[in-house]
């Protein structure tokens, strides 16, 4: 019997993040994180002085980022749109009192969220959905192939039909839910980094996913069980 | 496999990420929200424009630093004590010019018939004015008092020439 199989699964994913590949892929990651924070610091701090062309530098750099955290939160390109424009104003008047305490990333994404989450409760429920273009890098995409080839219930559908659903079952989740599970699945930050942006405990992040998983796996099933409805 | 696992659901939600918006749609952002921005600073009312434009040069100056608060509670007594001076010494001047008043009257008064009922009545009470305009020009040049000081012959009128 070979030792490794007998391992719990626990201590085999310690043992790959602690072997050198994963401690080398970690470290990357920590660096990259490490220049983007010094960039970031860098760009606010002439911002604060009065150069313009800094704060412009970092819409650019946050534009797309935030598009799919909005619009996964609203699933409307107008209203995402207005956001933006709303999220990157607030910001630049707010940004002379930014003292640095977090990150720019994790102060950016916090007005985001915040301010989707009171639009979406001003807006209720009246919303219609505007899906946008499906990017054609997705046939290439590794999860994509997988989800398509092999045998699943996702085969089984259409899968732009399972996507279309997939936003109506997103849009049934409470805005709470539907944040994490975007900030999460979607933007993949860790848990973390979730609940700094939205000043909730770890716990309560883990535990809101774990009911929006639930909550949209029941949704999907019962598309699959009843694709008409 | 009858139902989804958090597995699949995962992998479902991940592929959002190539749900895009229009092309273009991020080069156009920038201009958007520049043009969004005057618009607002458009709409803004002066002063407000004004109070923004201060505080930014008093940020950019660094003026908390400069100035402790010791300073600027000093700053405001001055303050304070030069706008209570001159509050103080306003009602002076009020004074004095009220006190004035009735002895004018009494001495208009004076030409007709002296009474020994306060001044303040004389003058509350007394609809005929004190002097009109005319009789004013002609008393003007009676009442003014004897000049004893030959005005001086300005320089250039002198005669040039003297022996």
């Amino acid at each position: 019997m070979n030792p490794s199989v007998a391992l719990p699964p626990a201590r085999r994913l310690t043992d790959l993040l602690s072997s050198g590949l994963g401690a080398r892929a970690k470290s990357k990651r920590e660096a990259m994180n490490q220049a983007r924070k010094d960039e970031d610091q860098q760009l606010v701090a002439r911002t604060q002085s009065g150069d313009a062309a800094a704060f412009d530098q970092l819409v650019v750099k946050y534009t797309p980022r935030l598009y799919g955290l909005v619009y996964n939160m609203t699933s409307n390109h107008e209203d995402t749109n207005d956001l933006l424009q709303d999220v990157f104003s607030k910001a630049y008047k707010a940004i002379r009192g930014f003292r640095g305490k977090s990150s720019f990333y994790t102060w950016i994404h916090s007005i985001a969220v915040n301010m989707t989450l009171n639009f979406l409760k001003k807006r209720g429920r009246r919303f219609h959905l505007s899906l946008d273009d499906v990017d054609s890098s997705i046939q290439n995409d590794k999860e994509f192939l997988e989800l398509t080839a092999t045998s699943s219930p996702v085969r089984e559908a259409d899968l732009s039909e399972l996507q279309r659903r997939l936003n109506e079952a997103m849009m049934k989740l409470s805005d709470e839910h539907r944040a994490v599970v975007t900030m999460f699945h979607i933007q993949g930050m860790p848990h973390a980094e979730i609940s700094k942006i939205l000043r909730v405990s770890e716990g309560t992040v883990r535990s809101r996913l774990f009911y929006a998983n639930r909550q949209l796996q029941n949704y999907l099933d019962e598309f699959r069980k009843n694709p008409v409805a | 496999m009858d139902e989804f696992d958090d597995n699949e659901i995962a992998k479902l939600l991940r592929l959002k990420r190539y749900e895009q918006p229009p092309p273009g749609y991020f080069d156009n952002f920038l201009h958007e929200f520049h043009r969004r921005q005057r618009d607002e600073l458009l709409r803004q009312p002066l002063w407000r424009i004004c109070l923004e434009r201060t505080h930014d040069f008093m940020f950019r100056l660094n003026v908390p630093s400069l100035t402790s608060y010791p300073a600027a509670i000093a700053a405001v007594l001055i303050c304070a004590a030069v706008i209570s001076l001159r509050i103080y010494q306003e009602p002076e001047i009020a004074r004095v010019a009220v006190r004035s008043r009735p002895a004018l009257s009494a001495t208009t008064n004076a030409e007709g018939e002296w009474t020994l009922a306060s001044p303040v009545a004389t003058r509350v009470f007394t609809t005929r004015s004190l002097r009109n305009s005319s009789e004013s020009a002609r008393t003007h040049r009676a009442a003014a008092p004897p000049r004893y000081v030959l005005d001086s012959v300005p320089v250039s009128y002198e005669p040039t020439f003297k022996f």
